[in-house]
């Protein structure tokens, strides 16, 4: 179990770094297309390597990858967009913007699947707009500051 | 920042989709097709951008490839390793939003409004919520 508890740390430490390289790269003037395009070629490599390394099969059915490939394509979309929208704004609220997004498939699932919804989820998702409109609030006060 | 927040909101449900599908076992090979399908926009996006690659690009696009595929793998094993997901995803999601608001503050010095930090803190217990619910 504490080597579960190390990994979980490993990857809130990682998707942290994730966070601040985003805010690295725009500090550093770096463009929103080559890095978009280097951090998926880069990551298709890492993942072929970990299938391969793990002797992972690459026969899979149909359905993965047409299902996988637009779903893809909208992270991308993502990444691009936010990788240019966060000139305009702090990493600090945009990362959580961009993270908010995380009740879109649960929505979803409630639509679609018909998960069951329960106090806790519902009282998740509402909090959600409300952050929002407190995040846009922030960014719109601290734009009339600076005019 | 709209676009980025439906888009990304869109890219993981794919998961649910293959799990709905009885389609779980090929979470890895799903992985390299989702990865393949972005790699495809993002390439078609660079080429009519008609722009060149920079050193400091090609070493912060395998930083944050790494660190993408790095979250992901550690959060799946932790998971394997019996780590209870009530625990294994509030800690990834809500510490790593921690951590970067922190880092923006810390590190690239922002300054966040009492809106925003109200905003922070609301979006923090929201998604920590979200994924124990």
């Amino acid at each position: 179990m504490t080597e579960g508890y190390l990994y979980a740390l490993l990857g809130l430490l990682s998707f942290s770094a994730l966070g601040v390289f985003h805010k690295l790269a725009d500090t550093l003037k770096c463009r929103p297309s080559p890095v978009n395009a280097l951090m998926y070629g880069w990551s298709l490599m890492f993942v072929t390597i970990a299938i391969t390394v793990q002797g992972g099969a690459w026969q899979t059915p149909p359905g993965v990858a047409s299902l996988a490939l637009p779903f893809g394509v909208s992270a991308s979309i993502a990444i691009l967009a936010f990788q240019a929208g966060i000139r305009h704004g702090d990493i600090a609220t945009s990362w959580l913007a961009i993270n908010l997004s995380a009740g879109l498939p649960t929505v979803a699932s409630i639509l679609i699947y018909h998960e069951p919804v329960g106090l806790k989820r519902a009282i998740a998702l509402s909090l959600i707009p409300v952050s929002m409109a407190l995040l846009w609030k922030d960014k719109h006060d601290a734009e009339r500051r600076h005019e | 920042m709209l676009v980025s927040f439906v888009a990304n909101g869109l890219g993981p449900f794919g998961l649910k989709v293959l799990t709905e599908r009885g389609l779980a076992a090929y979470q890895q090979q799903y992985l390299f097709y989702w990865y393949l399908g972005g790699f495809i926009f993002a390439l078609a996006a660079l080429l009519l951008s008609r722009t060149g690659l920079l050193a400091r690009e090609v070493a912060l696009g395998a930083a944050m490839g790494g660190c993408s595929l790095a979250g992901q793998s550690f959060t799946a094993l932790s998971l394997a390793k019996g780590v209870p997901g009530h625990i294994a995803f509030p800690l990834t999601t809500g510490g790593s939003l921690f951590l970067v608001a922190a880092a923006g503050i810390l590190l690239f010095k922002e300054r966040i409004g009492p809106f925003g930090f109200c905003g922070v803190v609301l979006g923090i217990a929201s998604l920590v919520m979200l994924s124990v619910a």
